[in-house]
């Protein structure tokens, strides 16, 4: 799976998150969250697992998050991705 | 609790405006022109909150203060940033006062620099991308750094970087990025490139979004001096003296005296008194002189002006002057000269 052009998806309300993805050569996560401290592993887990699931290898992933759950993350994530012209 | 649903929408119309104005201006905020988009969310007819975006720059966030603390100002900047990213921004600034500061940071934004009455944040983490995109530019040893418009670059800037560099092991040497001036930035970058190559201890950089930009310092290029530009000067120097500097493991930073402009001359005199707090030396070198006075970019634009080209040597170094006397430079050439027959 490869982006085509930038995508984002989310919001910046709190439980939610924005999400942006745009084209790069390597993988990059970039997180930034009111609750880095705590969860920073579990949403970079997340989004990990969302980027298998659907074979993204390369992108820059940037997400800016305020407590989001797990369906959250994932929902934005692949809305995001779309988005980018990313999935089938 | 009853749901209600408020809509935000764009604010174009005369009466949406000056509601907005009105709002922003019992925020204690001054409404601004020059926005490029205004957004308010209104409820049950009546505007509760707006803001706008100029650029990069998220500016007038203005809610009443009975619909304060809740969800409102995230749907305000969220749309903000939405739009930025369509016009193609990946990182925004806000100025605001520094009791709201927490709020913003709530939403990621991170704090850049902070003075008595305002803070300056940034969203997107755009400050940390720039530094660890040059990370190869750090250099071990004692540094120093200019920071430059060049426009165009003269014998003055020619001195004032040869001088810093003969002080310091490295000397970092930053081009305002902003294309706000009569030559563009490439042209100023490569103007500079090729008037400095000979000196070898010499980095050349672009101060992107950082370092007199219109993001830190909007009044730099308008060339107002007021108690404004004194706060933005001030968040400017902060930023580069709490973040930028010992990223490169910069100690001085040079400037040239300033005899004429009197925003330049503030700049100077905010370096002076904050610089030092952080452990940054502030070196003023005396501006080299021509024949006729002193040397500076506005009398080689004024000679320009004045289609005296024949002078431009004794203030510009050959580099310079190739370019100035060629045809790529016509346009400038004359803009300028239109500019003087019609001030």
């Amino acid at each position: 799976m490869k982006l085509q052009k930038r995508g984002q998806a989310g919001t910046m309300q709190s439980s939610d998150l924005m999400v942006v993805v745009e084209p790069a050569d390597e993988l990059v996560i970039e997180i930034e969250s009111t609750v880095k401290k705590q969860f920073e592993h579990l949403i970079r887990a997340k989004l990990e697992s969302v980027l298998a699931k659907h074979g993204a290898t390369a992108g820059r992933i940037s997400v800016s998050d305020r407590g989001a759950l797990d369906y959250a993350i994932e929902a934005r994530l692949e809305a995001a991705l779309q988005r980018a012209g990313g999935l089938s | 609790m009853e749901e209600i649903i408020n809509v935000i929408t764009q604010l174009t119309s005369g009466a949406d405006i000056a509601a907005a104005k009105s709002l922003i201006e019992r925020s204690g905020l001054s409404f601004e022109e020059g926005f490029d988009e205004l957004f308010g969310i209104h409820e049950a007819g009546e505007l509760i909150a707006v803001g706008a975006r100029a650029g990069n720059i998220l500016k007038m966030l203005a809610i009443e203060p009975s619909h304060q603390g809740g969800s409102i100002v995230g749907e305000l900047v969220t749309t903000l940033v939405m739009r930025g990213f369509d016009a193609g921004f990946d990182t925004f600034f806000i100025y605001t006062k520094p009791q709201y500061a927490t709020t913003f940071e709530a939403m990621n934004f991170n704090l850049l620099a902070s003075q008595e009455k305002v803070v300056l944040l940034e969203y997107g983490n755009g400050l940390k991308r720039w530094l660890t995109a040059n990370s190869e530019a750090v250099r071990p040893g004692v540094n120093g750094a200019v920071v430059v418009n060049c426009n165009p670059f003269s014998f003055g800037h020619r001195y004032l970087i040869e001088s810093a560099a003969r002080q310091v092991d490295n000397l970092y040497v930053f081009i305002v990025r902003e294309d706000r001036s009569l030559f563009p930035f490439d042209v100023r970058f490569r103007l500079v490139r090729e008037g400095v190559r000979d000196i070898s201890n010499v980095i050349l950089l672009d101060t992107s979004n950082y370092i007199v930009s219109s993001a830190t310092f909007p009044t730099y290029f308008l060339k107002k001096d007021d108690p404004v530009a004194r706060i933005q000067m001030e968040l400017d120097v902060t930023l580069f003296a709490s973040r930028i500097a010992p990223f490169f493991g910069i100690t001085r930073r040079f400037v040239g005296t300033e005899p004429c402009c009197k925003l330049t001359d503030g700049y100077n005199d905010a370096m002076r008194r904050i610089l030092p707090v952080y452990g940054i030396e502030f070196v003023e070198i005396e501006r080299k002189q021509a024949s006729s006075g002193v040397i500076s970019a506005s009398r080689v634009r004024e000679l320009i002006g004045r289609n005296e080209l024949s002078q431009l040597n004794e203030y510009v170094p050959a580099s310079t002057l190739a370019f100035l006397l060629s045809a790529e430079a016509e346009p400038i050439r004359k803009q300028l000269q239109l500019s003087r027959s019609n001030p």
